[in-house]
This record gives structure tokens, C-alpha cells and sequence, in this order.
């Protein structure tokens, strides 16, 4: 048996030299074939020109395999009013879109943004802070970003299309367990605090949004808003660390349990949201009319 | 008396049945309390099968169409002189519906609300010469915003058969200086404003109802607490002086929001956008006019006069702003 594999590797390493000496004179032999093209051109020598640029077809991140995602503000609340009026201002949306990039971002996440200051050095001044809430519809949507300054709580509230807006920049995109961070104001500072110094972190275009799963520790009571009764829905406090189980019970008295069959409060956006999305996407694809 | 009759029948019926059955009682209860009161005049549908139903309903929209279609070219079809305007002229308003508000930044970065008003199917209806109105001024009925027919009496459709245009929703009127007037069928679009002027708005205000002295006049109450009787020191006149604020009706009566200043005209949807609040609810209709405040007169110099009429030569283009306002095509500010 020894005897046969010894053999046989003889057999193998000499058909290896073989055909590396096969191809080492194709490779002479074609090297070869070239310059006596080249000597047949008339003895000068041809102009060396570059290979053409590849082609770069990135095929990971197709149409499909990108995220979607429709701001809010686009979606109209449920009122009596004429869609042509949401169709307008859109359009006014789209276009301040066009010139300043407002990035996908979610409650959560912190952003850095710069707005025009008359009476600041530079006449920008920049603030950073975690998105605590996003509200209004249309052209007055609104972000309020949480920051601890200097032991200082600072919440600001930023219109998105607003004129004086320069720069908004994610610096790291994330989702928490709650739609509304208001909770925050009642938390230890660490949660709140975002540090100035922040490298911005990156994040895929594709797949879900990461989600943070942190559950806020809280300090002690009175808080601004009562977040144990259900009505706030608040998912991401630890409410066994600062109340007793009879608290807690206690706040479920004030559960409205019917509210989920109240069919007058049934708002299917779907459909309103996919019209919405291919619109904002063909008028942004189309490039700035001169 | 016919219908007396038929009342009296029923009630007949509804004994002689319930003599016979006690089944058909439930039946008879229905009829009685179904009898009914509007005693003179059916409704359009009531005799109709319903395939005319549908029919009425596609003849009259095809019907509006050729109207206002044929009411598109009014300085073609004859219209009355125009003449130049003067300081002392008064141009005709304009009825719009109020779509809702939205914010507005100016080139220094201060924020503003408008409401956004729509000039939807305006025409002239009417003009009244001084002698036939009050003696004064000459005056020009205007309605917008098409209607159904089925509901309106002959003689409301009586003015809008001889101006040649669909029925309209509101009528209201204008007094307008004599060189001011137009051929009755002319259509009024939201460019008779210019951004920069400033217009009155009236309409009638949202009703709440029988309310209060504190929301109605703004008292401001009694003390929460029984204190010193000094709260019950009060002036006794021994009667009531007229114009006594009490408790009553609140709203639902026509007010006007003066000095309204025009920000932005949308010419292709025919959108006014207006300087802070105005009366009245979402999709109400309103009456618009050029403003008779002293200030702001210089500001109204020089409209499109009597209106501006859509076949004309120079093209607008869709959006009109005033020179003050950010326009979002813009780059951001640099303050």
C-alpha cells in the first residue's frame, strides 16, 4: 500500500512539473508571439496605453436589498383635510430635501446638527445629542435632541425644514424600545449623556436598523410624568428597580384595555405610505432642474 | 289638503290594522312615526328609477364642463371695457375654500404661519349698478365653488342659468368702484393677488355652542375659595344696560381677519397663502378682498385690474413669492 502511494505521488509531482513546464512556455511562447507583433508594426514603439478602467458593478446592495424608509412627517394624520394640501407641501418637502440632506434616523439614535447662529464665533453653532422625540406633520416636523452638558440636561427642539438647518449628520443610527425617550428627563444622566468628541459610527444601508435594548434605570420618584401607568407604554425602564409590585399593580388600574378594538382609531397607513415612498424616491432621483 | 288626507289616512290605517293583528302592530308604529312633515316638495330622487338617477348625475357633471369650458376665454367673448386703475378704484374679492395652515421662513430666518387658501370654480355672477344696489357703489355678485342644482331653488338658479356657469355653493358681494366691473361669467383665479398685497379675510367663525361668560368674553371667574366679601362689591345700577355681556351663543356669525398680508401664490392650483390665521373651519368657504386699512394702501398699488385674466400674453410662472419669503429651492441660510 505504501509502496503504491509512494508511487503514485512520483506519478503526480511528475505530471506537476509537466504541466507547469507547459504552461511556462505558453506563457514564453505568447510573451514571445507579442513582440514579434510588435516587430512587425514597422520597429517603432507603440504608445503604452493603460488598461481600460474595470467596471465596478456592485451587485451586494441591490434595489431590493436596500432599507425603506419614508420619514414620518410625510405621512398625513387622520383629518378632514384635502390631500391636495398634503400634495403641495410635499412637493415644498421634496425640494429643501434636494438641497439638504436629511438623513433616516429613528428615536434613539444621535445625530449632530449645525443651524446658522447670527450671534455665534463662526455663525454656526453645532449641538449632539441622542433624538428623543420626532413629531408634527409636513413641513413643521420636528426632532428634540437630548444632551447632558457640563452636568446641564439640554434638550433642543429642531424644525427639519427649517432654512437655518446646515448639517445633520447621524452619528450612530439606532432604534430603542420606545417610540417617545422622554423617560429620559427622569433617568440617571449617563443614558443621556452623549459625548462631544463622538466619531461617527458606521451603519449598513441594508437590513434592520440595530436595536438598542437598554432598559434605563431611573431616578427616585416624583418623576415629570407618571411612565408606569400603560397609557405611556413605556417598554424600556426598569421599573423593578425603583417600584414595589403593589405600584406597579396599582398602575395597572388605569389600563384601557378596550382600546385596542376601538375600531374609530384604526389608521391603516400602508397603503398611503408606499404611494408616499415611490413619489419622495422618483423626484429624488430626478437631478436638480437648473 | 292633499297631504292633510294622507296623514289622516294613516292614522285611520294604523288603527283599523292594529284591530286585526297584533303581528302587524310593529308595522304600524313605523309607518306612524315615519309620516311625513315637509308637506309640499319631493326630493330630486324620490320618483326616479335608478338608471335616471345615474344618468342626472353624469349629464350634470358633463354639463359643468362645457359651461366652465366655454367661460375659459372670457376676452374673447366680448367683454366689457377695461379700464386703467386709480387710487380710488375698488376691485372685485374672490370666495376661497381654506385648505389648512403650514409654516413659512423669511431670507432672515424668522418663521411664519399661513393659511392656505383655494380659489376653486370662482365666477362673477351678477352686476348690480349703483341705482339697483344702495345708490352708492356699484356691486358684483360672485359664488364659488360648484354645487349641486338638485338642491337649490329656481330662483337661486335663476342667476347662475342667465350668467351661463354651474351653481354655486357661496354668493356673496362685492361693492367695486364703477371702473372695476366684469361681464357676469368671467372666471377669477388666485393670480388677482400678488404676493405682497394684503387682503381681508372674512368667514364665518366655528360655532361652540351656548357658552359661557369666561370663554364667550373672557371673565375672568370668582375667587376658588370663600374669602372677604370684597368680590361681591359690585356697581348696582338698578337696571340692565344694553349690550350686557352674558351667557349665549358662541361663533357661527361671519368675521373678518384684516391686514392679512400675501406671501406666495400658486398659479396651477390656484392657491393663496395668507398671513397668519383666518375664521372659520378646515374646507370653509370665505370671501377675499384687497384690504381697506389706510396702512397698508401703498402696499396695494398697481393690481392685475379688474382681475387677471388667464389667456393673456404673459405666462405666469406656477409659483409667485414675495421677495421677502425662503424659497426651498434655495441653499440654506448663512445668517
Amino acid at each position: 500500500m505504501a509502496a503504491c502511494t509512494r508511487r503514485l505521488d512520483k506519478v503526480m509531482f511528475s505530471i506537476r512539473l509537466l504541466r507547469n513546464i507547459q504552461q511556462k512556455n505558453e506563457r514564453f511562447l505568447s510573451t514571445s508571439m507579442r513582440r514579434l507583433d510588435e516587430g512587425s508594426d514597422g520597429g517603432k514603439p507603440t504608445k503604452f496605453t493603460p488598461p481600460p478602467k474595470p467596471v465596478i458593478i456592485d451587485k451586494t446592495q441591490s434595489e431590493a436589498s436596500l432599507r425603506k424608509f419614508l420619514s414620518p412627517e410625510f405621512i398625513p394624520p387622520r383629518q378632514r383635510i384635502n390631500p391636495l394640501k398634503f400634495a403641495i407641501e410635499r412637493k415644498d418637502m421634496i425640494q429643501r430635501r434636494k438641497v439638504l440632506n436629511i438623513p433616516e434616523f429613528y428615536v434613539g439614535s444621535v445625530l449632530a446638527v449645525t443651524m446658522a447662529d447670527p450671534h455665534a464665533s463662526g455663525k454656526t453653532n453645532r449641538f449632539m445629542g441622542i433624538c428623543i422625540q420626532r413629531g408634527g406633520h409636513g413641513l413643521g416636523a420636528t426632532f428634540v435632541l437630548r444632551n447632558i452638558i457640563d452636568g446641564q440636561g439640554v434638550e433642543i427642539c429642531y424644525e427639519m425644514y427649517s432654512p437655518r438647518l446646515q448639517q445633520l449628520e447621524v452619528l450612530k443610527l439606532e432604534k430603542r424600545l420606545d417610540n417617545n425617550l422622554m423617560y429620559l428627563r427622569d433617568a440617571l444622566p449617563e443614558y443621556s449623556t452623549v459625548n462631544l468628541d463622538m466619531k461617527p459610527v458606521p451603519h449598513s444601508v441594508t437590513g434592520d436598523v440595530p436595536v438598542n435594548k437598554t432598559r434605563v434605570r431611573m431616578r427616585p420618584k416624583p418623576w415629570s410624568k407618571r411612565w408606569e401607568r400603560p397609557k405611556y407604554n413605556v417598554q424600556g425602564i426598569r421599573f423593578d428597580l425603583c417600584l414595589s409590585p403593589e405600584k406597579l399593580e396599582h398602575a395597572q388600574k388605569w389600563a384601557e384595555p378596550w382600546r385596542e378594538y376601538d375600531m374609530l382609531k384604526e389608521y391603516d397607513t400602508t397603503a398611503l405610505e408606499e404611494r408616499f415612498l415611490k413619489e419622495v424616491q422618483t423626484e429624488m432621483s430626478k437631478s436638480t432642474c437648473p | 289638503m292633499a297631504a292633510w288626507t294622507c296623514r289622516f289616512l294613516l292614522y285611520r290605517g294604523a288603527r283599523v290594522l292594529a284591530g286585526r293583528t297584533g303581528a302587524v302592530a310593529a308595522a304600524d308604529s313605523c309607518l306612524f312615526q315615519s309620516v311625513r312633515t315637509v308637506k309640499t316638495t319631493t326630493w330630486w330622487e324620490e320618483h326616479l328609477t335608478e338608471d335616471n338617477k345615474s344618468y342626472m348625475r353624469k349629464s350634470l357633471g358633463e354639463e359643468y364642463n362645457r359651461q366652465i369650458a366655454a367661460k375659459l376665454h372670457p376676452l374673447k367673448d366680448e367683454p366689457w371695457p377695461r379700464q386703467e386703475w386709480t387710487k380710488e378704484s375698488r376691485r372685485v374679492g374672490l370666495v376661497a375654500v381654506k385648505l389648512g395652515m403650514a409654516p413659512v421662513w423669511t431670507k432672515t430666518g424668522e418663521r411664519h404661519v399661513v393659511t392656505m387658501l383655494q380659489v376653486q370654480d370662482c365666477h362673477v355672477l351678477n352686476y348690480l349698478s349703483k341705482e339697483e344696489y344702495d345708490g352708492h357703489t356699484a356691486a358684483l355678485m360672485v359664488g364659488g365653488k360648484n354645487a349641486s342644482p338638485f338642491y337649490k331653488s329656481d330662483e337661486e338658479m335663476e342667476m347662475f342659468r342667465l350668467a351661463g356657469v354651474p351653481p354655486k355653493q357661496k354668493v356673496t358681494t362685492f361693492k367695486v368702484s364703477d371702473n372695476a366691473i366684469i361681464k357676469p361669467g368671467t372666471p377669477l383665479y388666485a393670480a388677482h393677488f400678488r404676493p405682497g398685497q394684503y387682503v381681508d379675510v372674512t368667514a364665518k367663525t366655528i360655532g361652540k355652542g351656548f357658552q359661557g361668560v369666561m370663554k364667550r368674553y373672557g371673565f375672568k371667574g370668582q375667587p376658588a375659595f370663600v374669602g372677604k366679601s370684597i368680590h361681591l362689591n359690585k356697581y348696582d345700577p338698578a337696571k340692565v344696560f344694553k349690550g350686557k355681556k352674558m351667557p349665549g351663543m358662541m361663533g357661527n356669525v361671519f368675521d373678518t381677519a384684516h391686514g392679512l398680508k400675501v406671501w406666495r401664490v400658486n398659479t396651477r392650483y390656484n392657491v393663496i397663502y395668507v398671513h397668519g390665521s383666518v375664521p372659520g373651519h378646515k374646507n370653509c368657504l370665505l370671501k377675499v378682498r384687497d384690504t381697506n386699512l389706510p396702512t397698508y394702501v401703498e402696499k396695494n398699488i398697481n393690481p392685475p385690474f379688474p382681475t387677471f385674466f388667464c389667456e393673456e400674453d404673459e405666462q405666469l410662472p406656477e409659483d409667485l413669492y414675495d421677495e421677502d419669503l425662503f424659497i426651498h429651492t434655495q441653499p440654506s441660510l448663512t445668517l
